[in-house]
């Protein structure tokens, strides 16, 4: 657990970044269907958020040519980036229904899962904590619940009890419900984990394609479609799987897919700063009303606290959707201050929203054949999905066999973990835990607030997705990530960048093109 | 350096204000003392301020009412303290503290260390304030949302403009003087807005700065977003107010670098992250003392050297 460096794996799959003049090297670059070959894929999958790559990762165990495309120019950069990064046990869905399921299986799988693919995990459990009579009144059919969801260690406690677990707790606290399945865990490093296992066993990537429409094949015998990128490549794919999150309606309505309406619920969040941390001992939840699950307060896995989410229901496609605003941190800080007993008056880093993908038709709506044979729609994963991201992808596996014919023979060459060195550097603190290193790049801090070296940020750029921007190598390190919000780091980084990649420091983007770090198109003056 | 080393006196950074603590202390012939910088030179935040042929200097030496390339201010206080025999430590952070044991752990190329001393100084200098402290700005996360120290960054470092149509938030002396150095260096005459009716900076500041730009001025921000998809396309208040741009610059109100005290358990208010003093420069946990900008409020470079110095006559009379 305690080397330096990264894994570099042998690599099967072929990774390309459609970025024209963009940010990366010459080698990365896509600039022709025929770079991924002739044989059309058994299976391309457009999405490659957490619920996208955990089912290309489950795919990759099998002998099958998969494509994971994404328009973002990162894995697990749309609402999988912006969660309350929690693994829940599923203790208050609604018993019966396919996310119950689908929670109480993943639950499970966590533990081994996490230990496999090396993300970062903490089941530290959660309490429900009843504020008012009324909350507390609830509380029986609550346990309840949590009992018909198989979460059978889910039990009330006095407000005692839970003084005793968190001593500072709001003196209104009147009772709760201890929910042991409940667990912290690193949100990004779940698609990044998947998506590297999946590229390493022969699956491949595509990143910054925005998939426009799709040719639906002659509906014969086994068709095969035609995914068409906003600038006109063609992939050709014999089924489909749409896993776009919010951008599913768009994507179904190009092969014409059945009804459903989803709209962006956004959650606004608040992030405390380490000094919060031990404030807590729990995940601390609120009682849920009938229109939102309501503010929660929780630690993260990289030992910050956080408060958040609200729930602001907006139009398909409004930009808003991941903007805070000042009322809505406001409200956030209301919230969390009627669990926790002098949370306003802790530091705050920084604010951000997540759009959760709101369906009418509910959550976890999977159609195979939708418009046309082969293709499968997967969508309205609303404030679960990063849990149920394994079992889904098992859950589809199972559907596509027996629905679309789907035929899989195990790859007795594929993955299934990756190594101790994957393991990012911030969780596994080599220095402090003994290594010795030849590389001193590896001993010198360039973010300050996290401690994450040049060294770190280097193995980063060569780990197997090759991230470019700076947003992905965030997600991977935490660099900008801490109390001073890139003021020490942000422009020392970018010289590493583009020292270790060769990119000029002026094309460097934060997300992609037209996030470029410096106005574009000035000439790079070297002084 | 050998881990495990004992020195009479620590000084954590080595800005002005650590190098005025490493000086007075030398004139004292107190010695053996270490002085820890993470980055690789010592100066602190002037060395940002780069001396470059036709570049202009905007780095304000505010006791002698004149602005400067902040390198050679630095430099100069760097060579006084390279004639005393003070141990120096580069890339060397210090990444925890123990307040009674005076232990500092830190991590520095050859993987970490730790060294002990009698008295310790905190001179961490001081940071930005970002918009989630701000707290009255929020709205899109965006590229080209920087601070001053990124306008440093990418011009004196790398010949490049962050933003051709800035909008400065904030309006004290430092963001006077970002909005110099942007207009200076080319950009359009930048927007500035703040929470504040009228800018913190005062007039005769204000006036000095006249010599480059005279920004347009907006007050009584209450609630505002940042715009834009991508990048940074402005900001946009919650009362309708519009300021177009294509980078947002968040300038000033500098927040202390205590948050070494504040984990290690010295004391600290909060929210303000403002060192609690026991008296003078003296913090907590006898034996800590703290100099320069670390102690909160803004105060120019030469100011923080010369309290720097007089942290060290209270280290002296402590150590008697
Ligand atoms: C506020 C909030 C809190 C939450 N808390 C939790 C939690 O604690 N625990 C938990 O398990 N879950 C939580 N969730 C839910 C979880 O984040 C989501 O269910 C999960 O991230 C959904 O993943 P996804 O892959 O379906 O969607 P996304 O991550 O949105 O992925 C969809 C991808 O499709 C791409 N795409 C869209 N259209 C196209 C196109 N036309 N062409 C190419 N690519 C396209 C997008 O770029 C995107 O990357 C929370 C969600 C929110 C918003
Ligand atoms: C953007 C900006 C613009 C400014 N403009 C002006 C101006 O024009 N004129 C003016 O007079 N003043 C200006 N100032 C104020 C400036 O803070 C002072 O001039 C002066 O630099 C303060 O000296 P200091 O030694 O207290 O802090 P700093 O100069 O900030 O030095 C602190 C040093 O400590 C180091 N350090 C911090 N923590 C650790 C750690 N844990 N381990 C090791 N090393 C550490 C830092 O790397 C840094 O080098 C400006 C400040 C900022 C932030």
């Amino acid at each position: 657990m305690t080397q330096f460096g990264t894994w570099q794996p042998k690599i099967r799959g072929k990774l390309f970044y459609n970025w024209p003049q963009g940010a990366c090297e010459e080698a990365l670059r896509f600039t022709s269907a025929g770079q991924l070959g002739v044989e059309p894929y058994d299976m391309a999958i457009v999405g490659a958020g957490v619920v996208g790559c955990g089912l290309a990762y489950r795919l990759s165990q099998y002998d099958i040519r998969v494509l994971l495309v994404d328009r973002l120019h990162d894995v697990g950069e749309g609402t999988s980036k912006a969660n309350s990064a929690l693994i829940h046990s599923g203790y208050d869905a609604k018993p019966g229904s396919l996310e119950s399921k689908l929670l109480h299986e993943a639950e499970a799988d966590w533990p081994g899962l996490a230990a496999r693919l090396k993300i970062p995990l903490d089941p530290i459990g959660g309490i429900m904590m009843a504020v008012t009579d009324e909350q507390e009144r609830q509380l029986e059919a609550a346990e309840k619940n949590a009992h018909a969801n198989r979460a059978t260690d889910v039990r009330i406690l006095s407000a005692t009890e839970i003084r005793e677990r968190e001593p500072n707790a709001s003196p209104d606290v009147r009772g709760g419900l201890l929910v042991p399945g409940e667990s912290l865990v690193d949100p990004f490093m779940a698609s990044i984990a998947y998506a590297e296992i999946a590229l390493a066993n022969g699956v491949d990537i595509l990143l910054g394609a925005d998939i426009a429409g799709v040719e639906l094949g002659q509906p014969s015998g086994a068709p095969l479609h035609h995914l068409v990128t906003a600038d006109g490549h063609r992939l050709p794919a014999r089924r489909i799987v749409n896993a776009a999150g919010l951008g599913s309606r768009r994507l179904a309505d190009g092969y014409g897919g059945g009804a459903f309406d989803i709209n962006p619920r956004r959650g606004q969040f608040l992030l405390f700063d380490k000094s919060a941390r031990p404030l807590v001992q729990h995940i601390l939840l609120p009682v849920p009303t009938t229109h939102t699950k309501g503010v929660l307060v929780a630690p993260t896995i990289f030992g910050n606290l956080l408060a958040g989410p609200t729930a602001e229901d907006l139009p398909l496609e409004d930009p808003a959707a991941t903007h805070t605003t000042v009322e809505g941190i406001r409200r956030v800080v209301e919230g969390g201050s009627r669990l926790v007993d002098g949370l306003a008056r802790q530091p705050v880093i920084a604010t951000y929203a997540g759009a959760r993908c709101a369906c009418n038709q509910g959550s976890y709506v999977i159609r195979h054949n939708d418009g046309a044979p082969g293709i499968v729609t997967v969508t309205g994963a609303r404030s679960t999905g990063l849990t149920a991201s394994i079992s889904l992808a098992r859950h589809l596996i199972d559907g596509m066999q027996k629905e679309l014919g789907l035929e899989l023979s195990p790859d007795s060459a594929a993955l299934d973990c990756r190594p101790d060195s994957a393991w990012p550097g911030w969780w596994r603190r080599p220095f402090e835990n003994g290594a010795t290193d030849a590389r001193t790049d590896h001993g010198c801090a360039i973010c300050f607030c996290e401690v994450i070296s040049g060294g770190e940020i280097r193995d980063a750029l060569d780990s197997p997705l090759k991230p470019r921007t700076m947003d992905a190598l965030k997600r991977r390190t935490r660099v900008l990530s801490g109390r001073c919000q890139g003021f020490d780091c942000q422009v020392p980084l970018a010289e590493i960048v583009s020292g270790h990649t060769g990119i000029g420091i002026a094309q460097l983007t934060k997300n992609g093109p037209g996030s470029e770090l410096v106005v574009p198109g000035q000439a790079e003056v070297t002084a | 350096m050998s881990c495990g080393q004992h020195f009479k006196v620590a000084i954590i950074g080595g800005g002005p204000a650590g190098i005025g603590v490493a000086v007075g202390l030398a004139k004292r012939g107190i010695g053996p003392v270490v002085l820890i910088e993470r980055r690789a030179e010592v100066g602190g935040t002037p060395m940002g301020y780069r001396k470059k042929p036709g570049g202009v200097p905007t780095f304000v030496e505010w006791t002698r009412g004149r602005v400067v390339f902040g390198e050679e201010l630095a430099g100069r206080m760097a060579k006084r303290l390279a004639k005393t025999d003070t141990t120096i430590r580069l890339s060397a952070q210090v990444t925890q503290i123990d307040p009674v044991e005076k232990r500092l752990t830190l991590l520095w190329p050859e993987g970490v260390c730790d060294v002990t001393a009698d008295a310790v100084v905190l001179a961490a200098g001081a940071r930005e304030q970002t918009p989630a402290e701000k707290g009255w700005l929020a709205g899109a996360r965006t590229a080209r949302v920087g601070f001053t120290r990124h306008i440093t960054g990418w011009l004196d470092g790398n010949g490049l403009l962050p933003a051709r149509k800035p909008v400065v938030v904030g309006s004290d002396l430092i963001a006077y003087s970002a909005a110099a150095k942007l207009r200076a260096a080319g950009s359009d005459k930048p927007v500035m807005i703040d929470r504040r009716r009228s800018p913190s900076a005062g007039l005769f500041e204000r006036l000095f700065f006249r010599r480059w730009t005279r920004p347009d001025w907006s007050g009584d921000v209450t609630a505002a977003g940042i715009k834009g998809d991508r990048s940074a396309a402005g900001v946009q208040s919650s009362d309708g107010q519009d300021w177009h741009g294509d980078g947002v610059m968040i300038c000033g109100e500098l927040v202390p670098n205590t948050e070494l005290a504040l984990l290690g358990g010295l004391a600290v208010e909060l929210p303000s992250r403002q060192l609690q003093l026991a008296r003078g420069q003296a913090l907590s946990e006898p034996g800590w003392f703290a100099a320069g900008n670390v102690l909160g409020g803004f105060h120019g470079a030469q100011w923080c050297y010369f309290n720097g110095r007089q942290a060290a006559r209270r280290v002296a009379n402590f150590l008697e």
